[in-house]
């Protein structure tokens, strides 16, 4: 049995399958102190490797927002003595893909490679965190791409929406700020701060790894010295500010030329830590997680008001959120915002013992069904983490969702559906404009 | 233009023989094995084992898209495949969906120009579950007025959502209608026109579902942790009581729109940045010049398949016309397909410069032809690609589905790298020369409301 197949056993298929077994993601501590964990799966001969470094765009200075992502996407356009083609085509020769990218809270990376060029693609990892070269003219191309990715956005409403529900409920904080920046700070940048920006996030201090593939703890050991080895120790970076949550409702609209509006709302959520997690977690299943859910049944089925209705936590280093995004013709917008708000108020009575009983199988289950890969594998293993979970957490996490019961699923309920703390984005063209509805 | 994922190069399952020494570094690959059988009714039945983890994927796909639709009946394919999470004589509307996600799993379904899949992913042991479903409403679906009114409604809003809330999408319908012809199988949109989802009811739904929902139409992929064996027990099972029935052989033009250059300009004010893009009619594995399908594969890598093709190396890097600039071809068509080529200009750059640019590349292949090295490169990365897809439970049923929906072969699939590494430089060149041909090919220019110089 492979290892892939004991971590689906322990992420809940167990359940089902009757058959249970004790995992162990390895955890590797290599000579030079770097930190990771590492499923062994010889079945192909592929690795993945899934990391971050703890610092994102809310790091970007004042007047510089998109700094970081500008800097994360030159890091594979060139490094030591190869220019960007040269790099691209070393990548490319050894069928090696590594991209790195800048969220709120991290500079994260991805690298996945075929285990018969396992030192080339763990040297192309070394030269592009150790040794960029920021060459002027990838500077000006990629900036010119990410003004031009500014300007095509702000024409999708459903991206001008998540801006702008982050921007209202962030405001004067860093997270409310475009991690792809704003055409002027774009501008703004130059190939100096982009090398400070390198300098102070590629550091070992906090670095998360995750390894799953055709390989073992010496060899990932041995490579992770040579790739990230050579980095500087870092300092301890300054914590966020905090983020006060909202306690009056908000509603933004935005008029956009667009036959189809994107609707979020956004309500403020519990942190990872919190004891009704778990809870949380079913909550927003049964609300919006799949076809079952209530939204899906109530905007969608019956009514037909919508193609996509869903909801999701959504957790950052100093924020969470549950956030219900949909889109609607803009004439049925006000039905739609309607519906959703009479389910809120209808889950805060709590779900039905039929719910909760398929919302913890569904839970349970579904994880296992993200192991369609090593990259995705990786990427949870990445994710548990980031969110501070031991590797037993994988043991764990079935009986922990098969723990909540229905009062604490209303308990979360009253914490989380308060209208009076809902934030609501509505882009697109209002009633109004739109005309009436073209079918009963 | 986007008609298809071009999935001709990610073959999962084959075995890897290919020419050149270079490749030997990627031939430390087990052959995944595949097995296949033909229920007596027809139904034809692909097993990909696959024990890493014990979860199976079920994809039924039925040959049958948008393209065989008529005109005025337009988005019937699709808006048939959302009734069909309605209710049979035994499941109730959505019980499908319901169940499968309270085993665990998950489930879903597509329509695209040729195919029309229904796919779930769930524990290995409930695989009989889904199947028991998936064979209940191949027969039993019971289209209802009343639940039909509604998701006419959800299925507009998917329209505005995938197409007429994105210019390159209306751009796409527009000039598909140049390139294929108008109202032809392949220029008439997936999503349908909304005039004909509006008009579309019941008996409509029901005739298009009598005509071509059959076993010997259809094709059935199980991957992951089962066997050949297993699979076959319950197929017959389920699958097995299901009689054929007469399905008419599906017809698709061995022509194009027009044999002379085409231009189609759509001004948008959502349109931030001008975008310029030239389409070529094209042959698939099943109509035209077939045998160009796998040098055109290697051409569009070498071409506009990366960072360091041709096109990114002039356009992009070199002369900083572009932002961006590719190319791509899918081979898995019933019908003729499209050899795409775009770009994203640089600010400031022509109309004019862009075309002088790909034009000269264009030129450079006919005249100067392409390297050894070139083409040992693009094989290389199409064969990575190959196993570095065998390494995901998802990619086998999506291959295999679009292969045989498409009038394809497993012979074909397991023949494809082979193919793929048997293609020389000069095969390519030849590939080029049938293909980027002025007459008939379709230019389209996205731009702002203003325009673009």
């Amino acid at each position: 049995m492979t290892l892939l197949r004991w971590l689906a056993l322990v992420l809940g298929l167990a359940l089902l399958a009757s058959r249970a077994e004790a995992i162990e993601v390895k955890e590797v501590t290599t000579p030079l102190g770097i930190k990771a964990w590492l499923v062994e799966d010889r079945s192909t001969p592929v690795v993945a490797l899934s990391f971050s470094f703890p610092s994102g765009s809310a790091g970007d200075p004042e007047n510089r927002t998109g700094l970081t992502s500008l800097t994360a996407s030159l890091l594979t356009d060139g490094a030591g003595t190869l220019d960007a083609q040269a790099f691209k085509r070393r990548q490319e020769d050894a069928s090696v893909s590594l991209g790195f990218g800048a969220s709120l809270d991290h500079v994260g990376g991805s690298l996945r490679l075929l285990s018969a060029h396992r030192d080339e693609a763990f040297e192309l990892l070394r030269l592009a965190v150790s040794e960029p070269r920021f060459d002027p003219e990838r500077i000006e191309q990629r900036r010119s791409q990410m003004i031009v990715g500014l300007s095509q956005a702000d024409q999708r409403p459903a991206a001008v929406a998540q801006r702008t529900l982050m921007a209202t409920l962030f405001a004067g904080h860093p997270y409310g700020a475009n991690p792809l920046g704003t055409k002027e700070d774009l501008q703004a940048v130059t190939a100096e701060q982009i090398r400070e920006r390198a300098a102070s996030v590629l550091t070992r201090n906090g670095l998360i790894v995750a390894a799953v593939g055709d390989i073992d703890a010496a060899e990932l050991s041995r490579q992770l010295d040579r790739a990230f080895g050579g980095l500087p120790a870092g300092a301890v970076r300054a914590d966020l500010p905090g983020w006060t949550s909202p306690s009056r409702p908000r509603t933004v609209t935005l008029e956009r030329a667009a036959p189809q509006s994107a609707v979020l709302i956004a309500l403020p959520a519990i942190p990872r830590d919190d004891p009704d997690w778990h809870a949380a977690v079913v909550l927003a299943h049964i609300l919006g997680g799949g076809q079952q859910s209530r939204l899906f049944t109530e905007v969608r089925e019956k009514r037909g008001l919508a193609y996509s209705v869903s909801a999701s936590l959504r957790t950052q280093r100093k924020a969470s959120l549950l956030v219900i995004s949909t889109g609607s013709a803009g004439e049925k917008v006000p039905d739609t915002l309607r519906v959703i708000k009479s389910e809120l108020v209808r889950l805060r009575e709590g779900a039905t013992e039929q719910e909760l009983a398929e919302a913890r199988t569904y839970l349970s289950g579904s994880l296992a069904l993200l192991l369609d890969s090593s990259g995705s594998v990786a990427n949870l293993l990445h994710g548990l983490q980031v969110d501070r979970q031991p590797p037993d957490y994988l043991d764990r996490r079935a009986a922990l969702i098969g723990a909540v019961k229905a009062e604490d699923v209303r308990r979360v309920a009253r914490r989380l559906l308060r209208e009076e703390a809902m934030t609501t984005v509505v882009v697109g063209k209002p009633p109004a404009a739109a005309g009436p509805a073209a079918e009963p | 233009m986007r008609r298809r994922a071009a999935l001709g190069g990610l073959l999962a399952g084959a075995l890897l023989t290919p020419r050149a020494s270079a490749l030997a570094g990627l031939l430390q690959v087990n052959r995944r094995p595949s097995e296949s059988f033909v229920l007596p009714n027809g139904l034809q039945v692909v097993v990909l084992p696959s024990h890493r983890a014990p979860i199976v994927t079920q994809m039924l796909v039925y040959k049958v898209g948008s393209a065989d639709e008529t005109f005025g009946q337009t988005g019937i394919a699709h808006f048939l495949e959302h009734m069909m999470f309605k209710g049979t004589g035994t499941l109730a509307a959505g019980e499908l969906s319901r169940t499968v996600a309270r085993h665990g799993g998950r489930d879903n379904a597509f329509t695209d120009f040729d195919m029309t899949g229904y796919h779930q992913t769930i524990a290995a042991d409930r695989l009989e579950l889904v199947m028991r479903m998936e064979a209940d409403r191949m027969v039993n679906l019971r289209i209802l007025d009343g639940e039909l009114r509604p998701e006419r409604q959800v299925v507009l809003e998917e329209r505005r959502m995938r197409v007429d809330n994105v210019p390159s999408e209306l751009l796409d319908e527009a000039a598909r209608e140049l390139l294929f012809g108008v109202h032809k199988p392949y220029s008439m949109p997936t999503a349908g026109y909304a005039d004909d989802v509006k008009k579309l009811g019941v008996a409509e739904l029901a005739a298009f579902y009598r005509r071509f929902y059959a076993p010997n139409n259809a094709a059935l992929i199980v991957a992951g942790d089962t066997t050949a064996e297993a699979v076959r027990k319950l197929a017959e099972k389920y699958y097995g009581p299901i009689p054929a029935r007469r399905v008419e052989p599906r017809k698709r033009p061995a022509e194009g729109g027009a044999d002379l250059p085409q231009r189609v300009v759509r001004a948008d004010a959502r349109v931030p940045e001008p975008r310029w893009s030239r389409d070529f009619l094209a042959p698939s594995y099943r109509v035209g010049e077939t045998r160009y399908a796998h040098a055109l594969q290697v051409l569009t890598r070498l071409f506009g398949g990366s960072e360091t093709s041709r096109l990114s190396r002039a356009l992009v890097a070199r002369d900083r016309i572009a932002l961006s600039a590719r190319s791509g071809y899918g081979s898995a068509s019933l019908g003729l397909t499209s050899f795409e080529i775009a770009v994203q200009p640089a600010r400031g750059r022509s109309v004019a410069e862009v075309e002088a640019a790909v034009g000269e590349q264009m030129k450079m292949v006919f005249d100067g032809g392409v390297t050894a090295e070139e083409v040992e490169r693009a094989q290389n990365q199409l064969l990575a690609a190959a196993i570095y897809s065998q390494d995901s439970l998802a990619s086998g049923p999506r291959l295999y589905g679009s292969v045989l929906a498409t009038g394809g072969s497993i012979a074909q699939i397991d023949g494809w790298p082979q193919a793929i590494a048997a293609v020389r430089p000069e095969d390519v060149v030849a590939a080029a020369r049938h293909v980027w041909r002025d007459e008939g090919a379709v230019t389209s220019l996205l731009t702002p409301a203003e325009g673009w110089k």
